[in-house]
């Protein structure tokens, strides 16, 4: 009540009046900001707002255009993020490169994979099986516009006609080229990895040591509504607010072996202790898969359903309860995806009038 | 699929945006940190790395943008205090040992007793009572000061008098030591 001109008045304006008590904290409570008042009284500035403007547009980083991270790409969540994405690449490579010797991959359609946490920690655990160098590393930056996006990506930024009730129209956009990891694979890391686990190493085929794997991802582009927002200096991570809605699009992966083919190591990774038999059975059911892209969908969160999008078959996950919803498809090589808190219905039109 | 002008409407492009909140803003900020550092110069300085920082990563016209810059500068210039009174106590020790060339009293001393004291009681407090402190002598509203910080509007006031009584706590204890 000593300085909030909302609360003067009512209720509480009334029992201070008869009580004595609370006139005795009151009292303090205003002897206190007044003191602080005066001891935080600061002269006024005389400020150049336009001289100021032109030194912060002129700053080498005002106008961000490369290097910069998505905040949920910090430094220290790289082992998590390099761990799932080795298991999703893993799923991915599955059945993206069957082709002995072959890196002619151009799929058309998607089937989803369903994966349990099992599999993903299964999957994560090969990256301790050998050694994961990206020969060009992922960069996903934060541009300032379409246009800037467009450019750091060179794929074209989708455009979404009409963003549902309630989805914020502040649009962030994210992009990055392409990356590429290689993985190469060491008998030796394997064993002492499994020794450690407590697990028996499943048979190895000939000629893997020294096996490599390439895994090339992106280049990708997206658009953020909504606020992402970076918690100021000195307060929580955990304060970011999530984006409502993400539009994404991104080539296809693609993967090629040395030394054992990808069928090889197909087999060697469906082996491994852990994996569940669903998804040995959702891979072993990909009936063409030189064309078909797995998209790994964990099992607890998702129903999907097959859905006809700008003509194509896409996936659609969630329901229409607004929690979560999204939908996946892909046209001319190029994977799209739409996801966000909204229902599904309203996924699907977004994907449909996309252009 | 072409680029072009976005069919979600935004009013003006992202430049215009950021600069129409830099014009808006840069006052209140560069007095918030002000307000902690008692400098003009460094107060500029940490407004300006407020509004690079912020240009990074959000769009200009995000609508927590304004609550976004306040509490960014809150923390960047109490921290920047916090290393301020580090440099300052490593710089008085030297000053000591070299007793025959120290630091121009002069100089050391132009801020008045009563402000440094505050700024040293200041730099003493966790982080959020001094936040809601400098947010609200920089005179923004109850409602502003609770979206900076992400609280409630009701815990405002309840912050503030605590705050209030541990700067005051922290004020007499410098003093008195």
């Amino acid at each position: 009540m000593v300085d909030d001109p909302d609360a003067h008045g009512g209720a509480d304006k009334r029992h201070l009046e008869t009580c004595a008590e609370c006139q005795a904290r009151y009292g303090t409570v205003s002897k206190d900001a007044l003191a602080i008042s005066s001891l935080m009284a600061a002269p006024e500035l005389k400020l150049d707002v336009t001289s100021a403007f032109n030194r912060v547009r002129s700053a080498p980083a005002a106008r961000p255009r490369f290097g910069f991270r998505i905040p949920v790409m910090r430094p220290r969540s790289r082992p998590v993020v390099l761990g799932f994405a080795t298991a999703v690449a893993a799923v991915a490579l599955l059945v993206t490169a069957i082709a002995e010797g072959g890196n002619t991959f151009t799929p058309q359609t998607l089937t989803p994979v369903p994966v349990t946490m099992a599999d993903m920690e299964a999957l994560s655990q090969l990256s301790a099986y050998g050694t994961v160098s990206w020969t060009k590393q992922p960069q996903p930056q934060i541009a300032t516009s379409a246009e800037e996006a467009h450019t750091i990506s060179g794929l074209p930024v989708p455009k979404v006609a009409n963003l549902p009730a309630g989805v914020s129209s502040t649009v962030t956009y994210a992009a990055m080229g392409q990356a590429t990891a290689v993985f190469t694979f060491s008998t030796a890391k394997a064993t002492a990895a499994a020794a450690q686990a407590g697990k028996t190493l499943p048979a190895l085929p000939a000629g893997i040591e020294g096996a490599q794997l390439t895994v090339t991802v992106g280049p990708a582009v997206a658009e953020i509504y909504g606020n992402i927002n970076k918690p100021a200096a000195g307060s929580d991570i955990t304060q970011a607010a999530l984006p409502q809605l993400i539009v994404g699009e991104t080539s296809a992966p693609v993967a090629t072996s040395s030394q054992v083919t990808v069928v090889q190591f197909e087999k060697y990774l469906l082996s491994q202790p852990g994996i569940s038999p669903e998804l040995k059975a959702a891979i072993n059911a990909i009936g063409d898969p030189s064309t078909t892209l797995p998209i790994p969908i964990p099992v607890q969160f998702a129903t999907s359903s097959k859905v006809t999008i700008q003509g194509v078959q896409g996936l659609a996950l969630g329901d229409n309860t607004g929690v979560g919803a999204g939908v996946i498809w892909i046209k001319h090589g190029v994977v799209y995806g739409v996801v966000g808190t909204i229902k599904r219905d309203d996924a699907v039109n977004i994907a449909n009038q996309l252009s | 699929m072409n680029l072009g002008v976005r069919a979600v409407a935004t009013p003006r492009t992202d430049d215009e945006s950021f600069e129409a909140l830099f014009r808006t803003e840069y006052g209140r900020v560069a007095g918030i940190a002000n307000r902690v550092l008692m400098d003009q110069h460094e107060a500029e300085d940490v407004a300006q790395e407020v509004f690079v920082d912020f240009h990074r990563l959000h769009s200009a016209s995000a609508q927590y943008a304004p609550a976004w810059l306040h509490r960014a500068a809150a923390h960047t210039a109490l921290n920047r205090l916090r290393g301020s009174r580090r440099r300052q106590k490593r710089e008085l020790a030297q000053a000591a040992e070299e007793s025959d060339r120290a630091v121009d009293p002069q100089k050391l001393f132009e801020a008045s007793e009563d402000r440094r004291q505050v700024r040293e009681a200041l730099a003493r407090l966790a982080p959020k009572p001094a936040a809601v402190l400098v947010l609200r002598a920089s005179g923004l509203s109850y409602a502003e000061v609770a979206q900076a910080l992400g609280v409630g509007i009701g815990q405002v006031g309840t912050l503030l008098r605590r705050a209030e009584a541990s700067l005051r706590k922290e004020v007499t204890r410098g003093t008195s030591i």
